[in-house]
Parts: structure tokens; C-alpha cells; sequence
């Protein structure tokens, strides 16, 4: 049970790579985060510099309100699964689980209750005899986890456990995870390139890039209020469509475009009057047909049947956009001209210059 | 559309004929490596006088082998050959494994140090080694010592296989070690109790490469050491006297020196590949 707290925590790899920057994050007690971001924004970093296998450059790292930042891994009582599982190859999934409580010098005894409760939890128990090579990629997660479990830690850390499995049994283990947390609440931070899975399963998400914390939020409020156009694309998928656009008296245009803009979002743009700005629509707020004063028309250039859906890409003057949620059985064939709508409240704003949202109208 | 591997050479000509030529290629092949074994055989069996009728004479002997086991000489040689490999094993496998482990998990200036080090003397040509050696263990009070002979196998082991060693370990995944870290291991637990159990395929390979060398080795045996260490190497040679050679004693002595080698590479064969293929 422990909080995590990381304070203006940096990591530098020699003078020239700045991995990690002044990262603040405060993790509840049993809080479940999800840190994403793309490849190389320093989330796998920070997510070891919190298990200690890579050392702080400055800053201050706390786990439960005690102070980390020189202690080995051993001694912090946290527990990792590993995107390539690392399991023990030469032990049998018994051992692999038992290896952290006998290393503990816990009674073999109390080692065999926890094992049992754990395989209990995880379905494990045919696996016990086995050797990892002799598993599925699905399985040995299984037992990933399982050795976390069974050791009680303060906190379980997921460094982009998923991304080694196939489609169908990510998102089985997605839920499985969820699971598992609602079952053992327990601190765990989530490290994820996948948006999907930070969404899914954390409470808080928390986007990074280039080694900084870009936003941190529910799910819901980074998707419907990105503090920049990085997260605003990063988030959803398909991603979000940006437009330059000008900005007029209520309203915002473009060459093939015209749309009104309400209150609030239309006081907080009259500082940019005249001015371009960047338009971020997501594809699955756009609907055909037609909504007074929020309407505009683009040529469709490919569609893409889903059998729930149809995916759209169309052309709007030189930009190119994507349109989700269109029903499967509209009839639309591409080179067609559609009128598309954005219902209110579903207008992005980002300043072309630094890229930080305006506001949400 | 399949990829279907195209023969070029021979692809006219029909299966069986292919067959067959493949077949006596691997047979050339074979002949070329097994028969100066064949020739030394054959030479280990045959009297004095019919040595040089290998091919021809119809007479066959132990003796020879019953000769030079009477030879003090040679019984000792096997034995300090034999004491000498595994103990040079032993103290080279403890220093590569290591320094291999060193050299594939830790940057720093130490490890490229302990790099560059061992990268210089391995390009340094084997041969130029061995003179300096001598005036080395001269001066030291090494010579004709087993100290002497086993100080610079171990020294050319470290610095041959130690690269092998780093391979092996870049192979094995090392989140199983930060796992064990994490798991309650301290650094050299992690090393012994993860990773160098995961390494033992790759250990006994190379266990196997560093026994067979010293056990064949020649020139090191030759320079560093007098009558008092005698190993099976040289002891072979001395059959060139100036009374003459003795082709069927050198010939029986190199039979029985090549048995432990065989066997060795015949059990540690499965060890070797799997090892060097790790």
C-alpha cells in the first residue's frame, strides 16, 4: 500500500541525451496509471527509474513517503513484468514464482500458500512443472504476473507488457489485467506505446514526450480536453483531424470551410482575430448531413468498410481528413462529395505557434 | 507464389545422378580429414620395420602401445598434459565467464579498458608471444613449471574466449537479471544465480575448446618447459632422435593422445554446437 510521488526527477545518458525532464507525478495509493507515450519519450525510463534499475540524475523519487533515489532494486518492495516476460529459463514456473519470497527467506510453506492463491487467481496450476519454453507467449505473461503477485509488493510495475502478443490475446490480457487490480488493488504504473491500453485500463493517464510530461488526466479528460495538439493527436484513433483555419466575428474559416464557433470557446479565440489558428476535429465526431452553421463539404478519396463501420478519407481544400462512424450501410463511393458536420462542443483550437490548446468549444 | 530454392550446378542432370555425386563429394570430403587419422592408426600397428610399408604389410602389433607406456616419460607427460588442461579449464573458464558477463552487461571506462586490452593481445601474431615468455618465466623461476605453462594458457584463454563468452551473454535477454534484481538479488546474485545458469550450454562449450587447447597445444609446451614438466606434445616430438625417428612409438603415443581428445569432442559435441549457437 504506497503512495508514489516523483519530484523534478531527470535522467541524463551522458552530457548530449536529456532522456528524462523535470518530471513531476503523484500516484495514489492504489491508484492504476498508464504512462504513453511514443517510442523514445522517456516512459520505459521513468518507469525504471522507479524500480531502480536506472539511476536518477537529479530530482527525487518516493515510494509509501520514503525516499528511493539510492535504493537497489531489492530494496524498494516493488514488483515488474517485463514486455519480454523475463522469466527464469532454466526453472520451472514453481520456481520462477517462489524465487522473490525465497530470496526473502520466506518458509516454504507460507512460499507454496502464496503460490497457490496466485495460480488460483491466474488459472496457473497445470503450468506449475513446466518450463518456460515450454509455454505461450500468453502464458508465461501469465506467470509474469503471477511473480509479481505472489510477492505482495507495494507497487507492480508493467513495462509495455502486451506489445510481444497477438491482437485477440492483448486485449484478452488488457482485461485480465483489469482484473487483477480490481481483485489485488494495488499502486501500479503501466508503461504503454499503445493508446488504447492507457485508456483502457488507467485511471490516470499520463502522456509524455521528448522526456516530458505532456498531460496528466482521467482517460476521458485527455481525450475530450488535450492540453496540446500532440495529445489531441496522440489520443483517439483514428487520430484527430487538424485544419489551419482564420479566425473571424463567431466564427472560424478556411478555403473550403466556414464554421461557427460558440461560446466559450468563441471569447476565448477573439484574442487570435484575424489570426491562423489549427482546427482539431476528431474523425468520430464528424456526421453526415447537414447542422446549420457547422457544415462543410469534402471529396471522399478512399473508403474503408469495417462491417460495424466505414472509415472515410477525404480531401477538405489541401488537407487530408478521416471520418469514422459512418454507418456501414451508407452508400458512399469514393469521389463522392459529402456534407459533413461537427455537432457543438466538438471543436479543438490550438495555437499554430506553440501548439497549447485555445479551448474546447 | 512459393520460393523454390533453383540447384545451378548439375541442374540437368537426374536426381539419382545428383544423389550420387553429392554423396561421393561427402565422401571425398571425409577422406581428406579422416585419413592421415586412418594413416596414423595404421602406423601405431605396425612393427618398426614396416613402417614404411604402411600401405602393403599384412603384419600388426600392439607392441607399440606396450612400449611407450613402459616409457616413464610418456606416462607422466599424459598426466601433466591432462592435469595442466583442466586445471588452465578450470582458472580460464573462472576469469572468461566473468569477464565476458563484463564486457556484454557493463559500459564504462573499465570494461573498455579490460576491451581494449584483451582486443591487442589477440591481434598480437600467437608465435610472438612465446620468446618474451620465456625470458619472462626465466626470470620469474617459471620455467619448466606448471605455473610456468599454465599462466600463459590461461592468459591466451582469457583473451581468446572472453569475446566468445560476451557473445553468449549479448544473447541472453537481460530484463532476466533486472528481474532478478528486482526480485531481491543483488548484482552478483543476479549474475549467479540467473544468468550463469542460462550460460551453462555456452560454458561447457567453451570448457571443451579451452581443454582441447591446451591439451593440443605445442608451441608454448615446447619453449616453456624443460625435462622436469614434460606434456604429451612434446614428449610426441622427442621421438626424432638422432638415432633416427621412431615413427611407430610417435605414431601410438599420438593414438592415445587423440583418444581423450575424441572423446571429449564426441560427448561435449551437443554442448559445443548448442553453445556456440546460443
Amino acid at each position: 500500500m504506497a503512495a508514489i510521488s516523483l519530484a523534478k526527477v531527470n535522467k541524463h545518458y551522458g552530457s548530449l541525451h536529456h532522456a528524462v525532464k523535470d518530471v513531476d507525478l503523484e500516484i495514489a495509493d492504489k491508484e492504476f496509471v498508464a504512462l504513453v507515450g511514443p517510442s523514445g519519450c522517456g516512459k520505459s525510463t521513468t518507469l525504471r527509474m522507479i524500480a531502480g534499475l536506472e539511476d536518477i540524475s537529479s530530482g527525487e523519487i518516493r515510494i509509501g513517503g520514503k525516499v528511493v533515489n539510492n535504493l537497489a532494486p531489492r530494496d524498494r518492495d516493488v514488483a515488474m513484468v517485463f514486455q519480454n516476460y523475463a522469466l527464469y529459463q532454466h526453472m520451472s514456473v514453481y520456481d520462477n514464482l517462489a524465487f522473490g519470497l525465497r530470496n526473502k527467506k520466506v518458509p516454504e510453506r507460507d512460499i507454496k500458500a502464496a503460490i497457490d492463491r496466485a495460480a488460483e487467481i491466474l488459472g496457473l496450476h497445470e503450468l506449475l512443472k513446466r518450463r518456460p519454453r515450454q509455454l505461450s507467449g500468453g502464458q508465461q505473461q501469465r506467470v509474469a504476473l503471477g511473480r509479481c503477485l505472489v510477492r505482495n509488493p507495494l507497487v507492480f510495475l508493467f513495462d509495455e507488457p502486451l506489445s510481444n502478443l497477438d491482437a485477440k490475446l492483448r486485449a484478452q490480457m488488457r482485461v485480465e489485467i483489469k482484473r487483477l487490480h480490481a481483485q489485488v488493488p494495488t499502486t501500479s504504473v503501466f508503461v504503454t506505446h499503445d493508446q488504447v491500453e492507457a485508456m483502457t485500463l488507467g485511471d490516470r493517464v499520463v502522456v509524455m514526450r521528448d522526456g516530458r510530461v505532456q498531460q496528466v488526466g482521467t482517460p476521458l479528460t485527455v481525450y475530450a480536453r488535450p492540453v496540446n495538439r500532440f495529445v489531441a493527436g496522440f489520443i483517439g484513433a483514428p487520430a484527430m483531424n487538424f485544419v489551419e483555419v482564420t479566425v473571424g466575428e463567431g466564427k472560424v474559416s478556411a478555403p473550403d470551410l466556414d464554421l461557427a464557433v460558440s461560446e466559450p470557446s468563441g471569447a476565448a479565440l477573439q484574442r487570435y482575430r484575424g489570426r491562423k489558428v489549427v482546427l482539431g476535429m476528431r474523425p468520430e465526431h464528424l456526421v453526415l448531413g447537414e447542422i446549420a452553421g457547422r457544415s462543410f463539404e469534402a471529396a471522399v478519396e478512399v473508403v474503408e468498410q469495417l462491417g460495424s463501420e466505414i472509415l472515410l478519407e477525404a480531401r477538405l481544400g489541401a488537407t487530408r481528413i478521416t471520418v469514422a462512424r459512418v454507418p456501414a450501410e451508407a452508400s458512399v463511393a469514393s469521389g463522392d462529395r459529402l456534407r459533413l458536420s461537427v455537432p457543438p462542443g466538438r471543436l479543438h483550437f490550438f495555437d499554430p505557434e506553440t501548439d497549447e490548446a485555445i479551448a474546447g468549444s | 507464389m512459393a520460393m523454390v530454392r533453383q540447384p545451378m550446378l548439375f541442374a540437368n542432370l537426374p536426381l539419382g545422378v545428383r544423389r550420387l555425386l553429392f554423396g561421393l563429394a561427402i565422401v571425398g570430403i571425409c577422406f581428406l580429414f579422416a585419413f592421415p587419422v586412418l594413416w596414423l592408426i595404421l602406423t601405431s600397428l605396425r612393427p618398426e620395420s614396416g613402417v614404411y610399408y604402411v600401405h602393403r604389410g599384412t603384419e600388426f602389433t600392439l607392441g607399440n602401445f606396450a612400449e611407450v607406456f613402459q616409457d616413464e616419460r610418456v606416462v607422466e607427460a599424459f598426466a601433466n598434459s591432462a592435469v595442466i588442461a583442466t586445471l588452465a579449464t578450470f582458472f580460464s573458464l573462472l576469469v572468461t565467464v566473468s569477464s565476458g558477463y563484463m564486457l556484454s552487461r557493463f559500459k564504462g571506462p573499465v570494461s573498455s579498458t579490460w576491451f581494449g586490452t584483451i582486443y591487442i593481445f589477440r591481434c598480437v601474431p600467437y608465435i610472438s608471444w612465446v620468446i618474451p615468455l620465456y625470458f619472462v618465466a626465466q626470470s620469474w623461476g617459471l620455467y619448466d613449471t606448471y605455473v610456468g605453462l599454465l599462466l600463459p594458457h590461461i592468459a591466451v584463454h582469457i583473451c581468446f574466449f572472453s569475446w566468445l563468452m560476451k557473445g553468449f551473454f549479448d544473447g541472453i535477454d537481460p530484463s532476466m537479471e533486472h528481474a532478478a534484481l528486482i526480485d531481491g538479488c543483488t548484482r552478483w546474485g543476479a549474475f549467479l544465480r540467473v544468468a550463469l545458469p542460462s550460460a551453462i550450454p555456452a560454458i561447457a562449450a567453451l570448457g571443451v575448446l579451452c581443454w582441447l587447447f591446451t591439451w593440443n597445444e605445442f608451441l608454448f609446451a615446447l619453449i616453456l618447459t624443460g625435462n622436469r614438466v614434460p606434456v604429451i606434445t612434446v614428449v610426441m616430438a622427442q621421438f626424432v632422435t638422432e638415432m633416427g625417428l621412431r615413427w611407430n612409438l610417435m605414431a601410438a603415443t599420438a593414438v592415445m593422445a587423440l583418444v581423450p581428445a575424441f572423446l571429449l569432442a564426441l560427448f561435449g559435441q551437443k554442448y559445443v554446437i548448442r553453445g556456440l549457437r546460443l
